[in-house]
This record gives structure tokens, C-alpha cells and sequence, in this order.
């Protein structure tokens, strides 16, 4: 049982990435009146990408080449890490710190990786996702310290697992959930951050560093980024809403807590597609405004914690 | 009637809706500067047509119209020894012609501000002139490997982007060289004709039906339009009466071309803002209307309805209840539509503000069409040169905003859309009956060695065609020219010191024809 937990553990985020993308364009298509492609397209898409020949500019450096595995390796590990639908389970990796280390060296690689052509394209992507990160990456560790100071732990398990919570401290957990949930439109690219369905090559930041990619090393790029959306809404649920997650490695309590885990990730995703439904993107300059409202909403929640 | 504008020292002769006069070329500027000076009258364009086989070498027009009376004065003059002056000065709006006349007929142009070629590339060898009548046209010419100079931006920190002509969407090609600063625009500048067909030899050298076959192709969204402007000079210069009942039937597809294109405009400025229920819900309204296109004409963009004298395709008195009912449908429902995305506080912070073309800049450039009657330049063809029924089906109200940024231009579009709907619905309740198209017994004969002009409002503005024939009554020179030749200007304006990421917006609130441009 306990090696079919770590299976579990270490594949579930691979597997059932694309599905998640593939659940929000649905939505988002069925709330547009359109039919939309079926669920499992994103896992097409990426059939078709890995058995594609790539074009691989000539200007390219073994950094174009290297990046893809070293994304798509980073959300490996960090998928692996973080607790989904058990809190008993856990790597040396499974730590605040080094989580957000690791996802910001993928993004480091993602954006060398966009200016290592030298197209004009990949060049302003990676020049806007850099202006982001930087501003994100802190309220990312904001909204997490409130659960370090309220937990005395950086570890993602503990936190997890821990379910005795003082009445009072719910408000600052949930306004330091709504700073996260903003983190997550940043780091996946959803709205008003980005936009990942457009054409609009001059809008775009994530896509944009992506354009010179084809074939496989863009299959793995855009599993990454499917890879880094579960990753994300799973710490969104399971650090601000530990509940329903398996104490123990029973079949039965695994089965239980995987369902669970799902149900709360389709909260996520709903709320991802409908808020991409009716809003429009942000201008890129107002950006940094939400952020600190975001940030604000993380010191208050810091100043309520007893 | 006309002649009361011309100065009384020369003397005119008229041909049908347009009186022309012969001026020295040393003294164009001074005439270009009196008629400009006179606001009773209004800059048009500027032509040349290549006469040498009827012994008047090059001819350059300078156009100009009489608003509220469907008539033109042309001054035009020789062209000797190849140089003609530049009247840019008096207008800048000018110079875009010039340049299209240096590069197209090889005529130099003195004191011409930009001399680099319009339209032609850098691989179109240097000295061959398409629009010269002993261009040879059968012949492809050789592969030449000239150089173009884009403007440059100098300082520490410029980025150079490059963007197109080749795009990630289903768009036209078009070439933009952005200078920015970090994300903020210096200079804009597109470079354009990478979809240049010829066109405007093709109209010389096609039999009469083809030409109206191929003015529809002109710029495809504005089919009708284009073939109306068209015949409609053609009709002109074989005086044909156009039946009542076709002018109205012309009028009520006019509008609906426009409607078609704004509503699908409508839904694509808030698609390209990222508000995904107004782009959704801009494309099922464009849909309906290509339906009811297709189902009255049995074309989606109402091609092959124009014929000379009239039209082919009539509305039945079944079909125009249906239209009514739908049009009317049509109305609420971009109603609901638009009170949704109004409330939208982040579609309203992305179109408000965004690519504000300055009055100055677009009264100087002489920006026409809905682009200009967001700055709230007040003209509208339909009412200054009224055409087919817009004499009794009258336009009530010209659309107008002053704003003229993003938002300005979709809601003048939003305006026309409601005033377009009245128009259809006046127009099938007053239809006269008759016949659809003026009977012909032979060919067409046109008036010998003279000119007609024809304006009309497409949907983005005014879009004109003049047409020369010869002492044989052969048509001899086609100039076209779509609002979109004269509105690119005001692109590089309009995106002066906004970001990279809104031109896309910017551009789309445009949404200027390529292929009406390039010819």
C-alpha cells in the first residue's frame, strides 16, 4: 500500500494535468455557447507535439535544448512534493522554501530559454515574465508565511495535516487564500495575468517565450505548464482547505481523499474558467497594483494571526 | 453649379457630376491652396492617369468635393518633364498620394517629404512603373534586391521588435517596426503592399464585367461597397438611370455590409481586450447577419448583387417581413450585450484611453470614416454626397464621439449599428416598385475622354473610385481608393507612447483593410 501511495503520489500530477486544462477550456467553451474540443484534448495535443520533428533555430545555445526537460523536470519533483490527497507521505523537497526555489529556477530557465534565440518575440516575453516573477515570487512566500507563523513550520505536510485551527485564525488563512488564489493566476498564466488561448503574439508573456519551441521540447513545455496549474490549485486547497486529506494509507481512506482532492480541484477550475469567462485581461501596467492589493491582504492576515 | 468654386480665371468644363480645370503646374499650389482654403469644399484625392496615347503625356488630378451635393471639382494638371510639385506642404494628407504616383508611374514629385516607395518593394526593380501604359504586363519582371529604410530611434535602451507580415492569427499581412522604451511605444511604423495584386492595372485591362467581378475583391469585407462605388462611376459615364427600387434595394445591402463588419468588430475589439463573452457573443451576431446575407442574396458577402443599372437579387415582400424581424432581434439583443460588457469594469479600463488619435493629427491627415467620427470630425458620405436612396432614406443622426481612443471608435460602431438597423427598416417601408435593373438593350457605351467619380460610405469610410476614359470611350485608368489608404496614417499616432501589449487593440479598433491599401 505504501509503495502504491508513493506511485500515486508521483504520478498524479502528470497524469491528470492535461485533463485539468482540458476541464477549464471545456467550460470556459460551454459558457461562450460553444461546443468546444472534447476533455481529453490536451492529451492529444501532446501525443501530436512528442511524435513531431522539431525546427530548432540556428542561433539556438544548449540552453534552448536543455530547458524543457528542466522545466518539465522541476514540476516533476515539485508535483511530487506537495501534499494531494495525503499528509502522511513526504520528500525533503516537501518544504516551503525549496518549493518556491524550485519553481522559480523553472521559470529562470523558462525565460532564458525565451531569449536564447534572439527573436523579438521570446525577448519581451521573457523581459515581462521576469518583471512579474519578481513582483509575485513575494507574495507567493507572503501568503504561505501566514501558515508558517500560524503552523511554527515551513514544512507543506504539517501544515497540511495539522487541522486544529483556532476560530479566529480562519479569517486570516482565507485572506491569505485570496492572495494565493492570485498567485496562481500569476504563476499559471490565467486571467488578468495572461492569456493563453490567444493569437496575439504582442500580448502574450508565457506563450510569447514559448514560440520558438516545437514538436517535443514544446510538449513537454506545455505538460510543464499543465504540470505547474495542478500544482498550484493543489496547494490552494490543501494548505488554506486541509480537509479530507488520508491520515493514514488505507485503500479505502486513499480512495476517499483522492475523490475529495478532485472535487476541490474542480472548485478551482471552475473558478478559474468562469473568472476567465467574464473579465477581460488587465492592462500589463495595472498589474503590479493588483499585486499589492494581494500583498495587503497578506499583512492583515499576518497582523490577525495570534 | 459646381463652377462657382472654381476661381473665375479659368475655364471649366463639366462632366456630369464633376467640372475640371486646366492648371500650369507652376501654379498648382497656389489653386490646391485657394480650393483647400475654401470650406464650401473638401480634399478628396489625387490621381494621375497616364494620357500619352491621346497625346497628353501624364496627368495629374487634384480632386475635391462639394459636400451636400454629390458633385466634384477636379484641377488638374500636365506633367513636364517627369516632376510635378508637392502640395504636402498645404496638406499632409497629400503625401501618401504623391508617394503612390512617384513609386506606381515614376512621376518624381518636388519637395516630396518621404521618398521611399509605397507599395513596391525592395524587390521590384527600380524604373518600372506598372501604371505606365507601356509597362509591359505580360511579362514578370526580375527579382531585384533593393534596400528599405525604416526611421530609427536612436538613445540607450531602444528595442527594436519587428512584427509580421506574417501573423499567429487569420489576418493580412502587414509589417510593423515597433522602437519601444521597456514596453512603451516611441515609434510605430508599418510598412505595407505585401498584399499588392495589381489591381489597379487589372481594372484597365479587363473586360467590363470582370472589372465589377473584381472590384468586389478589392478589400472582401466591404464587397459591396467597393462594387457600388464602382459601378456607379460606370453608370455615370454611360448615363444610365439607375431604377428607384434598385437604389433602395443598393441602400438596404449597403447597410448591410456595415452592419455585418461592425457587429463582428464589436466582438473582436472586446475579444482582443480578452473579454471572452463579448468576442463570443460579436461572432454569433456577425454569423446572423452573414445568414441573412446569404439567404437574401445568396452570397455571404453579398457578391454578385451589383450589376450595371441596378441589381441582380430583389427582396421579396416575405423576405423583407422576415429581415425586419430579425433586424429588429438583431437590435435588442447587441442592446443586452453591450449593457453587459459596459459593466465590465476591466473591459471598460482596457478601451477607455487606449490609443488616443489627437484631433490635430487626424483633422491635418484628413482621417475619414468612423475613425474620424470618433474624434468627432462630423462627415459621413450618406449625407454629404448622398447616393442610391440616402436622398429620402436619410442618415438622422451622424454617429459621433469625441474621444478617440479605443472606446470612442467602438461605440461609434455601436451608434451605426442602431442607425444602420433604422435605415434598413425606413428603407423596406418606403420601397417603391419597379424594376430591379435598368433594361439595356446593347453594350454599354461610355461618355469619350472624360471622368467620373463615385463616393460612397463603406463601412470603415469613404471609399472612392475615378475612372478616365479615352477618346475611343475605352476606360483607361481605375484609381481606387479605400478609407484605409489615408487611416493607416493615424496608426503610428494612435499608438504613440502606448504599450506593445494594447497595440494589438489599438489596431483592431482600426481594423483597416490590407488588401484595400495594397491594391
Amino acid at each position: 500500500m505504501h509503495i502504491l501511495a508513493w506511485a500515486l503520489q508521483i504520478l498524479f500530477v502528470p497524469l491528470l494535468a492535461p485533463l485539468g486544462v482540458g476541464i477549464i477550456n471545456k467550460i470556459k467553451a460551454k459558457v461562450q455557447r460553444r461546443q468546444g474540443a472534447g476533455l481529453l484534448q490536451p492529451y492529444r495535443d501532446i501525443r501530436k507535439l512528442l511524435h513531431k520533428d522539431e525546427v530548432i533555430s540556428e542561433d539556438a545555445s544548449f540552453i534552448f535544448n536543455i530547458a524543457p526537460y528542466i522545466v518539465f523536470g522541476i514540476t516533476l519533483i515539485v508535483g511530487a512534493s506537495v501534499p494531494l490527497f495525503t499528509s502522511v507521505i513526504h520528500l525533503p523537497s516537501s518544504d516551503l522554501i525549496t518549493v518556491v526555489l524550485l519553481l522559480a529556477t523553472g521559470t529562470f530557465f523558462l525565460a532564458l530559454a525565451g531569449m536564447d534565440t534572439g527573436s523579438s518575440f521570446g525577448g519581451f516575453g521573457s523581459s515581462r515574465e521576469m518583471t512579474l516573477s519578481a513582483l509575485v515570487e513575494g507574495l507567493f512566500i507572503a501568503s504561505i508565511l501566514v501558515l508558517v507563523i500560524l503552523h511554527r513550520t515551513t514544512n507543506l505536510y504539517l501544515i497540511a495535516g495539522s487541522v486544529h485551527l483556532d476560530y479566529a485564525d480562519l479569517i486570516a488563512v482565507a485572506l491569505a487564500g485570496v492572495s494565493f488564489f492570485i498567485v496562481l493566476l500569476a504563476e499559471t498564466n490565467r486571467f488578468p495575468f495572461d492569456n493563453v488561448d490567444t493569437h496575439l503574439e504582442l500580448t502574450m508573456i508565457h506563450e510569447a517565450m514559448l514560440l520558438e519551441y516545437s514538436g517535443k521540447k514544446l510538449a513537454l513545455m506545455e505538460w510543464a505548464s499543465a504540470n505547474k496549474l495542478i500544482i498550484f490549485a493543489a496547494m490552494l486547497v490543501n494548505l488554506y482547505f486541509p480537509v479530507g486529506l488520508a491520515s493514514n494509507l488505507q485503500f479505502g481512506t486513499i480512495a476517499l481523499a483522492i475523490t475529495i482532492f478532485i472535487a476541490k480541484l474542480l472548485v478551482v477550475y471552475v473558478a478559474i474558467a468562469v473568472l476567465e469567462s467574464v473579465i477581460a485581461k488587465l492592462r500589463f501596467f495595472r498589474l503590479p497594483g493588483l499585486l499589492f492589493t494581494a500583498f495587503i491582504l497578506c499583512l492583515i492576515a499576518i497582523g490577525l494571526v495570534k | 453649379m459646381t463652377r462657382k468654386y472654381i476661381p473665375t480665371r479659368f475655364s471649366s468644363v463639366d462632366h456630369g457630376n464633376i467640372a475640371t480645370f486646366e492648371v500650369q503646374p507652376s501654379e498648382i499650389l497656389t489653386v490646391f491652396g485657394e480650393l483647400l482654403s475654401n470650406d464650401k469644399l473638401e480634399f478628396k484625392l489625387i490621381e494621375a492617369t497616364d494620357e500619352s496615347s491621346d497625346q497628353a503625356g501624364f496627368v495629374i488630378w487634384y480632386i475635391f468635393g462639394v459636400p451636400g451635393d454629390n458633385s466634384f471639382i477636379a484641377a488638374y494638371i500636365k506633367v513636364q518633364d517627369g516632376v510635378f510639385p508637392s502640395v504636402a506642404s498645404l496638406h499632409p494628407g497629400a503625401t501618401n498620394y504623391e508617394r503612390k504616383i512617384q513609386s506606381l508611374f515614376g512621376l518624381k514629385v518636388d519637395g516630396i517629404a518621404d521618398e521611399r516607395p509605397l507599395l513596391l518593394h525592395q524587390n521590384w526593380p527600380k524604373g518600372l512603373y506598372p501604371l505606365r501604359k507601356d509597362f509591359d504586363y505580360e511579362k514578370r519582371p526580375a527579382v531585384a534586391a533593393n534596400s528599405y529604410v525604416f526611421n530609427h530611434v536612436g538613445g540607450e535602451g531602444i528595442y527594436e521588435i519587428s512584427v509580421g507580415p506574417i501573423h499567429a492569427g487569420i489576418i493580412e499581412p502587414g509589417h510593423f517596426r515597433f522602437s519601444v522604451a521597456g514596453e512603451e511605444i516611441m515609434l510605430l511604423e508599418p510598412k505595407l503592399g505585401y498584399t499588392h495584386k495589381g489591381s489597379e492595372k487589372l481594372l484597365e485591362r479587363l473586360g467590363l464585367e470582370q472589372k465589377l467581378k473584381l472590384s468586389e475583391k478589392i478589400s472582401g469585407d466591404s464587397s459591396f461597397s467597393h462594387s457600388l462605388a464602382f459601378v456607379g462611376a460606370v453608370e455615370e459615364l454611360a448615363g444610365i438611370n439607375v431604377p428607384r427600387r434598385a437604389e433602395y434595394l443598393r441602400t438596404v445591402y449597403a447597410e448591410l455590409e456595415r452592419l455585418a463588419n461592425h457587429l463582428g468588430d464589436i466582438g473582436f475589439i472586446m475579444l482582443d481586450a480578452s473579454y471572452n463573452f463579448g468576442g463570443a457573443q460579436g461572432a454569433r451576431l456577425r454569423e446572423r447577419l452573414m445568414q441573412i446575407n446569404d439567404h437574401l442574396s445568396g452570397s455571404r458577402f453579398l457578391r454578385n448583387v451589383n450589376v450595371y443599372g441596378g441589381v441582380s437579387k430583389d427582396i421579396s415582400p416575405e423576405q423583407s417581413h422576415e429581415l425586419i424581424k430579425d433586424l429588429t432581434s438583431i437590435a435588442k439583443d447587441l442592446g443586452q450585450v453591450i449593457a453587459v460588457a459596459e459593466n465590465s469594469v476591466t473591459l471598460m479600463g482596457r478601451l477607455k484611453g487606449a490609443g488616443t488619435l489627437p484631433r490635430k493629427v487626424a483633422d491635418d491627415l484628413g482621417i475619414m470614416g468612423l475613425a474620424g467620427r470618433a474624434v468627432g470630425i462630423k462627415s459621413d458620405t450618406r449625407v454629404d454626397y448622398p447616393y442610391g436612396a440616402y436622398d429620402e432614406v436619410v442618415l438622422k443622426h451622424i454617429a459621433l464621439e469625441t474621444g478617440g481612443d479605443v472606446y470612442a471608435r467602438f461605440s461609434v460602431r455601436i451608434k451605426e449599428v442602431h442607425s444602420s438597423i433604422e435605415l434598413i427598416l425606413s428603407a423596406l417601408k418606403s420601397m417603391p416598385a419597379g424594376p430591379i435593373c435598368a433594361q439595356q438593350s446593347t453594350e454599354l457605351i461610355l461618355r469619350k475622354n472624360s471622368l467620373a467619380i463615385s463616393s460612397v460610405e463603406g463601412w470603415r469610410g469613404e471609399i472612392i473610385y475615378f475612372i478616365r476614359t479615352d477618346s475611343r470611350g475605352e476606360i483607361c485608368r481605375v484609381a481606387v481608393r479605400d478609407p484605409s489608404m489615408v487611416n493607416w496614417q493615424a496608426l503610428p499616432y494612435a499608438g504613440f507612447r502606448q504599450m506593445v501589449p494594447d497595440f494589438p487593440l489599438i489596431n483592431k479598433s482600426f481594423n483597416m483593410s490590407y488588401s484595400g491599401n495594397d491594391l
